[in-house]
């Protein structure tokens, strides 16, 4: 036999189990079976004693060896001993004779009490030349390893650099996946402790929402009945992956228990401070508005760690009043005592606007920020529209401006606002002189309201000509005349009462002839001629019974103007 | 309130809400002007039907002797009133700005 044909036979005989390799390597899914079949695979192909497999850590630039054959783990520098030089250089490294060679450490065979004569040291690099860990076979039966062996442990490393790449990778991914399952548990015990219905609070309309970043964040709200009162919160842990989520859970649920258990306000703040500032690693915050509403008073007592801005709109004055943080962040460090919390009290129709800054903070494309005046523009524009609409309608102001650009933190909005008072009554006392009384009542109420000062002319016109005509035809009469005003879409209805007085119909007084000339013109009979013109509707209802007379009239933004259209202006040749 | 006084350049100026019970003040003040008189309305705030009232009245004395009432910076509101009462007919009116 040739040498070139007993080649061919030793190749033979080793291309069987190479192929049977590489289906072994094939199969398994995780690292450790894995390297027991690299193992495996390489003591028979190369008939040696015993291999083993160091991986290869970029980030640390180290060699690990996670299994060997009834060796413990260890670690080694890339580029010492023969392994690391291997890792270095990238090159195989055939030692026939170990005790020999300088880099061979003899002290792993006087731990193990095992003799390591030859020693074939390979680099695993997979297809993307990257460096995957060595492969080390030792101790050949009958002798040490040759050129044809290093082609053949080549062959097999090539094999098993790929198939170990491929499960560290999927173990990768399998990591990844299990903590992005354990982020969404944390996010789902999260989401579970918010309000999954608005409770109902006489006399306001409250509406909280949360809408979490698919990484991370930490917002946390509650509305909520206590019996020390109506509880408002808004919270925002800092930091990333569970923590957060995990931090404003406890606190909601810390905060629940403390009023459950009775703790006033002061004391309540005051212990949740300074339980998580115990309890949170030193780097780690909550921003948190805390709140107690007295619905029954309209006071609301907060304290606010850290978390600004709390805006609160005033349809009276078409603004906001802003208040700051009454503290520091909750945690941030230890409270001595508890301080007293904050006052506001609300007005009829006022809204507390609290948002995280989710919210403020969220950026467009451009890098621009979503920012406070955008919230206020929004507010103000729909501050009449139900708490949860105005709520959706920011959400969607968000996207809108956001473009496209990825939510990077929780949005969360909570929102109270105490019913608008739609309607306002006083009475007047039956004399001319009462006329400077109406109008500021007027003027007052259409601020209060939230009227559209534009009606104020003809409601002013239209009440003074009623009202001096109940002064000048009832005049038996003594009872004072009531003013109602009241709030409709779009304007105003105002209602004129006169108690004790017989029936009498203004509004079928005919029209003045406005057409005449001067010298027949006279006042009377104008001011029911120009009320018709100035108001959409006026009705007249009297009741018997209690000898009442009734106007009522309305005036909203439809009402046509003369120089704007027709007037609708009833012509007729009624004399006055 | 209500104020009614000779202006620097002539005209009368009314400034505040002219309603009915300040309307006899006003006819007081009037009754006594002569000729052409220019009416300055730029701070007339509110002005109800006794006031124009007031205006009618006056127009037509003052007619009758060969002089009238100018209105000069009336504002949108006494506009609209003007017009609905056919008075922007009897008066000669200048807008406000």
């Amino acid at each position: 036999m040739t040498p070139g044909s007993e080649r061919g036979v030793r190749l033979a005989r080793d291309v069987e189990p190479i192929l049977a390799v590489a289906s072994k390597l094939a199969a398994p899914f995780d690292l450790q079976t894995m390297l027991t079949e690299v193992i495996d695979a390489a003591k028979q192909v190369l008939d040696a004693e015993r291999a083993s497999v160091w991986l290869y850590e970029a980030a640390t630039d180290e060699l690990m060896m996670k299994v060997a054959t009834d060796m413990a783990a260890v670690r080694v520098p890339a580029g010492v001993g023969i392994a690391g030089s291997c890792a270095r250089t990238r090159e195989i490294i055939n030692v026939p004779d170990c005790y020999a060679d300088p880099r061979f450490n003899p002290e792993v065979d006087r731990k193990s009490g095992y003799r390591t004569r030859c020693m074939l040291t390979l680099p695993l690099i997979d297809h993307k030349d990257v460096l995957v860990g060595v492969l080390q076979v030792l101790n050949k039966r009958g002798g040490p390893f040759d050129r044809y062996d290093e082609a053949l442990a080549t062959a097999v490393a090539a094999q098993c650099a790929i198939a170990l790449q491929r499960v560290r990778m999927t173990e990768a991914l399998f990591e990844a996946e299990a903590l992005r399952q354990e982020m969404e548990m944390a996010r789902v015990v999260q989401q579970s402790t918010l309000p999954s219905t608005m409770p109902v609070l006489p006399g306001y309309d409250v509406y909280g929402t949360f809408r979490p970043a698919s990484a991370t964040g930490g917002d946390t709200f509650d509305l909520a009945h206590t019996e020390q009162g109506f509880l408002v919160v808004l919270g925002d842990a800092t930091g990333h992956g569970l923590a957060p989520a995990l931090s404003v859970t406890q606190m909601h649920a810390m905060l629940r228990t403390a009023f459950r258990l009775g703790a006033d306000l002061d004391t309540a703040y005051w212990q949740l401070n300074n339980q998580l500032a115990e309890t949170l690693p030193d780097d780690r915050f909550i921003t948190a508005f805390i709140g107690l509403l007295d619905a029954s008073i309209h006071r609301l007592r907060f304290h606010s760690g850290g978390q600004a801005p709390i805006l609160c709109y005033r349809p009276a004055s078409q603004d906001f009043s802003r208040r700051k943080p009454t503290s520091f962040p909750l945690a941030a460090m230890s409270l001595p005592a508890p301080r007293q919390a904050v006052k506001f009290d609300f007005d009829a129709g006022d809204i507390l606007v609290l948002l995280s800054d989710g919210i403020y903070e969220y950026h467009n494309a451009q890098g621009e920020q979503f920012g406070e005046q955008r919230v206020e523009d929004l507010v103000r524009a729909h501050h009449d529209k139900p708490m949860a609409e105005l709520s959706a309608l920011l959400l969607q102001a968000v996207r809108d401006f956001a473009q496209g650009a990825p939510q990077e933190d929780d949005m969360t909005v909570v929102l109270v606002k105490r019913d608008a008072v739609r309607a306002a009554h006083q009475s007047f006392e039956r004399r001319i002189d009462s006329l400077q009384q109406i109008f500021e009542f007027t003027a007052a109420s259409f601020a209060r309201l939230g009227i559209d000062r534009d009606h104020l002319h003809a409601i002013d016109f239209t009440v003074e000509e009623l009202f001096t005509n109940m002064v000048k035809y009832s005049r038996m009469s003594s009872a004072a005349v009531r003013l109602d005003l009241a709030r409709i879409e779009g304007g105003v209805e105002a209602t004129l009462t006169d108690y004790d007085v017989e029936r009498f119909d203004p509004t079928e007084t005919p029209d003045a002839n406005v057409t005449l000339p001067i010298e027949q013109r006279t006042p009377g009979g104008l001011g029911l001629h120009l009320i018709r013109r100035l108001v959409d509707s006026i009705e007249y209802h009297y009741l018997p019974e209690t000898r009442q007379s009734r106007i009522t009239f309305r005036k909203t933004a439809g009402t046509a103007r003369p120089h704007e259209g027709p007037t609708g202006t009833r012509e007729n040749d009624a004399e006055d | 309130m209500l104020k009614i006084e000779l202006g620097a350049g002539g005209a009368v100026e009314i400034v505040g809400r002219l309603d009915a019970a300040q309307s006899p003040a006003v006819q007081a003040f009037l009754d006594k002007v002569q000729g052409t008189v220019t009416v300055d309305c730029s701070k007339l705030e509110y002005i109800s039907s006794a006031g124009l009232g007031v205006l009618l009245k006056t127009q037509k004395r003052l007619l009758g002797s060969g002089g009238k009432l100018r209105l000069v910076g009336v504002t949108r509101h006494l506009q609209d009133i003007l017009e609905y009462s056919g008075f922007d007919q009897i008066f000669e009116i200048v807008p406000n700005g």
